[in-house]
This record gives structure tokens, C-alpha cells and sequence, in this order.
């Protein structure tokens, strides 16, 4: 077995099993480190919680909802400042976030009559927004508080508005992951199905998986509305609360990020009989042919096709500019969860980095068989790993830039590896082929930063030259380039506009208005 | 199965492990469905037989299975100077193969969880 022991955690025998070095000829049934296991007492793991699971990733994108915390208030905390789920409603599931501040009487005394309170309070202060989302918390479930039968009784007083309840606390699993899966499991048992919504086309699908972050749902519905598909939900970023009740009346479920979002589409093929299309919507490649695959299933390949043409010509002059600097540059591609292998290959095949190392903090062992079967030979897949052996595996593999969360990001920073963060995005979207134009500019951005020169000096004893300027990106970038002068006349850096989201709401696509002047049902 | 069929299996293998996503679904039952409708399919393409499309998830598989024929005959040319016979052996072997890194060999201990 390719399992690879840290130094920094000889100490800790437990975590011999959750680190594997791709070798050659390894397959998965020898090349798998554990996932999804109780954290072990010792390791001071990063990951975040189940109630931040289901709340800070499933359930607040959802945009025309008041989101209340059961707990106290720090549970609340990760809002506007942390999070980039945006929408097209100003932001509200952004701007306004909600907690009942649970005290020390409230856990002698119980809650319910508080947060009854709290929920109508709530209600008077956003008299325009009749849905609600309350998330419970650890302290509220220790005490045992019927979330439930509060939101049903005001559900009775206040007939205009509906109420969901996930009670996911946070030590309900060994990590946010937890909380997906139990508020995929809540909403279908809740909510779907109790709402019917508008058809208006005959292609109809629910894209599940995408949180919109920085915009990446609505560069991929855009994409499915110029094809003619409605997409009656996005699970969950920019949604509605009632198109999220709607997701039984889809065609087919396209499912993006299958780690925080395979429970529903199971169980939406097991109850409603529609089928889960897995894809993957970053990438020339693979996102072309995961639009085709889309198509394929309603018959709308000659559609597809029209918009992988136009979008490909438009902007594989621009990546490929960016792949030959970045040709050779090593990363770690350190995410959450579905980004290990949504882009450990295609990363490699299409911008010519070499991806060294995976990691996640939440996958399961389905990620890491995922990702371990597309990266290359060598790569060193880490599960939950700590502080320390990030720091260890950058020691030993020496990225040129680390892809990960702003926690381990500061942590890479500091040492003088530059990192991008690709949870909450830099410059995203990410998603689209203009989208993985900006990813590669954005790498492009940090690998050859200019203050690379000038961090790695030391003002107390170093000389520090001030007879010259430091040198641009493109200086330090295009120095073989313009030698070997291989660079055709049409390859050239970004050229897309700093916001690329707002264009797309209320933009026309008369391939889905003329299947509604056609009352398709 | 002689040294060439093996290498010509773990070729289409390592195709599917690098550029889909089918053959990871949750459990070990997913996978068996998924496995076996897919790889018929694809089966039923490069032989030219007909593929039953009469079910909302026979389309589903067949989707998968029409990225999976064109990209093994992209990336494998040898595929077009087999006759039938062969390549419904191949398949069988590729089936075996997916099902052994996928579900038989897997070392996944989340395949067998009853509940998704």
C-alpha cells in the first residue's frame, strides 16, 4: 500500500491510513486513503462543522429566504464578508443573516417560546420575504428544542409564509459534510413536491450542485437557456425557495458538485424516477462535453454544439496564451471537495500544471477515488490533513502555487508560496469557458506576481538594489516565449470585463420564449 | 485474455477512470446499475446494434455511453479494425475490469452503506 507518513504526525498512528502517494502502476484497489471518519483527538484538523455544512453552504444561497440560526450568535458569523454565494435580488441571503442568541437561561430554561418570537420578529422586519430557513445548532439540540413544532404552530398563525427546518447541529457528523447530507435529506423530506411550478418548456432540469459562487450558476443556466432548457432549480445557488420546492417536475438532474448534493438526486431518481447526469462544468473539454451530454439527452445536440463553437473560438486563444507561461508550474490542489476531481486532470491537460498534491478536508472516499484516478503519477492525495503536514507536504513538493481555502491559504503565504483561493474565488466566476480563462489568469497572477521579488528580501541585512525596478509578470513570464517566438499573433491575455454576471440577468433567449408561445407542458 | 485484449482493456480503462464520472456513484448497487447500462450500451454502439432508449434513464445511460464510444474511438484507433466478435469481448473484459476497480476490488467502505 502507497501510503505516505508524514514526520510531523509519526506521533499519531490513526493517521497512517489518510495520505497515499500515487505510484506506478497503482490502481484504487491499492491507492486510497481513508475519508469521512471521526476526527482523530490530536491532529487540530481544519475542518468546519455540520451545522456549517447545511447552513453556510446549502442553505443560505438560497436567495429570497430569512436565514435563522437556533444558537448562539457566533454561529451566524460566516455571512457577506466569508461567503460569495451571490444573487440576483441584492444579495439579500448575503446582507441579512439572523440568530436568536441563545443565552445561558435559554439552555436552563429551553428556547422555544424565544425563538417562536424570533421567527415572527423576523418576519415584521422583512415584510416583503414570506420564506424561512432555521438551522439548529449544537446548543439547541442538546437542550432539545422542537424546532419543528414552533415552525409548524407559526406556520398555522401566519398562513402567508413557510418554514423549513434542518437540524443538522454541528457535531452531527465528523465534518461539514455532515450537514449536507442532512439537509439534502430534510429538503427532500420537507419541501419538494409541495409546490408546483410553472413548465415552460419541453426540456426541463434541475442543475444541482452549485452554489453560485461569484456567478458560476448563472454562467452554466445560461448556457442550458440558450439551448432552450429550463432550468426549474439550481440546488441551491440564486434559487427560490419555491423552485427548490418544485425539483420533482425536472426532466433529468444535473449534477455538479455530487459531494454536497449526490444525496438528492438519489433520491429524487429513487422517489420521482429522475435520472442523475453527472458532470463537469470547468474545463474546455469536459465542459463541452458535458453540455453535449445535456443536449444529447433532449435532442438539442445541434444547439450545443453552436455555443461550444462560438464559446471555444472566443476564448481558447486566451487560456492557450496562459498555458504556455504556465506549462511546468507545480500546484497543490488543495479544495473542499468536488474541485479535487472536477479539475485534478483537465487542470493539467489544459493549462500545463502539474498538480502534486490533492487534498481534502470533508471528501469522502468517493472523492478520493475520483481524484486519484484522473491525477498524475506521483501526486500525493491527502485526507483531513492538519496545519503541519500541510506545511510538510509543501516542504517536500515545493508548488509554485497552492489552490486551497483562505485558512490553509494564509498558512502558504506565509511561506512565500502564493495561493489562490478557489472557495470563495478570487476573480471567478470560475465556471464557462471565460470563467476558466479567468482561472488560469489568476494563477498566471499569483505564480509571477512581482512582489515575489521583493517579499523574499530581508530590509534588515539584505542589499536591497535601488538602481533598478523590479520586473513585470510578463517580463519574468515571456522570457523563452519571445526567444523561441512560438507565440501565434491570436493568442492573447484576458480580454473579458471585470464583471461578466450582471449581463446575463434579463438577458432574452428566444429559444426558451418560443417554447413557451408554445404552452409546451 | 491474452496480453493484447489486457492492454487494450486497461487502455479503455484508464479512459473512463480519467474523463468520467459515471462509474463513481455512491453505492455498490449505483455502480453495478451504473456499470452495466453504460458499458452495454457502449457495447451496443461500436457494434452497431440498436440501444433501447424507451426510459427517461436508458437516454441518461445512453448519454454517457455516446461520450464513451467517440472518445474510445478517438483515442484508441486500433477500435476500428476489430470485427464485433472481438469487441464484445473486449467490453466484457472492460466490464469485469470497471466492476473489479469500482465495486469488487474498491476499497471504498462507503459502498455498502444501505441508506444514500
Amino acid at each position: 500500500m502507497p501510503y505516505h507518513t508524514f514526520k510531523c504526525s509519526e506521533c499519531i498512528p490513526e493517521r497512517a491510513m489518510h495520505a497515499v502517494i500515487k505510484g506506478s502502476g497503482e490502481d484504487l484497489t491499492s491507492c486510497l486513503p481513508l475519508g469521512y471518519l471521526n476526527t482523530i483527538p490530536g491532529t487540530i484538523s481544519e475542518r468546519g462543522c455540520a451545522f456549517c455544512g447545511a447552513k453556510h453552504v446549502i442553505g443560505s444561497p438560497m436567495k429570497d429566504v430569512i436565514h435563522l440560526s437556533h444558537g448562539p450568535v457566533g454561529c451566524t458569523y460566516d455571512t457577506w464578508h466569508t461567503k460569495r454565494y451571490i444573487s440576483d435580488n441584492d444579495n439579500f441571503q448575503l446582507k441579512y443573516t439572523a440568530a436568536t442568541d441563545m443565552k445561558e437561561k435559554h439552555v436552563v430554561f429551553g428556547a422555544e417560546k424565544m425563538l417562536k418570537q424570533n421567527i415572527i420578529d423576523c418576519f415584521k422586519a422583512f415584510p416583503h420575504i414570506k420564506r424561512m430557513s432555521i438551522y439548529q445548532t449544537c446548543a439547541s439540540a442538546l437542550i432539545g428544542d422542537d424546532i419543528n413544532a414552533v415552525a409548524k404552530k407559526v406556520m398555522e398563525e401566519m398562513p402567508d409564509v413557510d418554514i423549513f427546518v434542518c437540524n443538522a447541529p454541528g457535531f452531527g457528523g465528523p465534518s461539514q459534510s455532515g450537514g449536507h447530507h442532512k439537509i439534502n435529506i430534510a429538503w427532500i423530506d420537507q419541501k419538494v413536491g409541495t409546490f408546483e411550478p410553472e413548465i415552460k418548456s419541453k426540456y426541463v432540469i434541475n442543475y444541482v450542485g452549485d452554489y453560485n459562487i461569484q456567478g458560476d450558476a448563472e454562467i452554466m443556466i445560461d448556457f442550458f437557456q440558450r439551448m432552450g432548457i429550463q432550468v426549474l432549480s439550481t440546488f441551491t445557488g440564486n434559487c427560490t425557495y419555491d423552485d427548490l420546492r418544485g425539483m420533482h417536475r425536472a426532466h433529468l438532474n444535473v449534477l455538479e458538485c455530487a459531494r454536497s448534493s449526490e444525496y438528492i438526486c438519489n433520491e429524487l431518481r429513487k422517489r420521482y424516477g429522475i435520472p442523475r447526469l453527472d458532470i463537469d462544468g470547468f474545463g474546455f473539454e469536459p465542459l463541452s462535453a458535458s453540455l453535449m451530454k445535456v443536449a444529447m439527452f433532449f435532442g438539442l445536440e445541434k444547439e450545443a454544439q453552436a455555443i461550444i463553437d462560438e464559446e471555444t473560438a472566443r476564448w481558447r486563444p486566451e487560456l492557450n496564451w496562459y498555458a504556455k507561461r504556465l506549462k511546468g508550474k507545480k500546484i497543490c490542489l488543495w479544495p473542499g471537495g468536488s474541485k479535487l476531481w472536477h479539475w485534478a486532470h483537465v487542470i493539467e491537460e489544459e493549462m500545463g500544471v502539474k498538480v502534486v498534491s490533492v487534498y481534502s478536508k470533508f471528501g469522502h472516499q468517493g472523492d478520493f477515488e475520483k481524484g486519484v484516478a484522473r491525477c498524475s503519477e506521483g501526486a500525493l492525495a491527502i485526507d483531513d490533513p492538519n496545519e503541519l503536514e500541510g506545511l510538510e507536504a509543501m516542504e517536500m513538493l515545493q508548488p509554485d502555487c497552492v489552490l486551497t481555502g483562505v485558512r490553509p491559504g494564509e498558512v502558504s503565504k506565509k511561506m512565500r508560496v502564493p495561493y489562490l483561493n478557489i472557495h470563495a474565488y478570487d476573480n471567478g466566476p470560475y465556471k464557462g469557458f471565460e470563467g476558466w480563462v479567468r482561472l488560469a489568469r489568476d494563477i498566471y497572477n499569483a505564480i509571477y506576481s512581482p512582489i515575489h521579488q521583493l517579499s523574499g528580501l530581508d530590509i534588515s541585512k539584505d542589499e536591497i538594489p535601488t538602481d533598478k525596478g523590479f520586473m513585470t509578470r510578463q517580463m519574468i513570464s515571456d522570457v523563452n516565449i519571445i526567444e523561441d517566438g512560438t507565440t501565434p499573433i491570436e493568442e492573447r491575455p484576458y480580454t473579458g470585463e471585470w464583471d461578466i454576471v450582471t449581463k446575463l440577468r434579463g438577458k432574452k433567449y428566444p429559444k426558451l420564449e418560443s417554447q413557451q408561445q408554445l404552452g409546451m407542458v | 485474455m491474452d496480453d493484447v485484449m489486457k492492454d487494450r482493456v486497461e487502455q479503455l480503462a484508464d479512459f473512463i477512470m480519467k474523463w468520467c464520472l459515471w462509474q463513481f456513484h455512491s453505492r455498490a448497487w449505483d455502480r453495478e446499475r451504473q456499470n452495466e447500462e453504460i458499458l452495454t450500451k457502449t457495447m451496443q454502439l461500436l457494434c452497431d446494434e440498436p440501444v433501447n432508449l424507451s426510459t427517461p434513464s436508458d437516454r441518461c445511460y445512453w448519454v454517457d455511453a455516446v461520450y464513451l464510444a467517440n472518445g474510445f474511438k478517438k483515442t484508441c484507433p486500433w477500435l476500428g479494425i476489430m470485427d464485433k466478435k472481438d469487441i464484445k469481448l473486449l467490453m466484457q473484459g472492460l466490464k469485469e475490469r470497471i466492476d473489479y476497480l469500482t465495486i469488487n476490488g474498491s476499497l471504498n467502505q462507503e459502498l455498502t452503506n444501505p441508506i444514500y
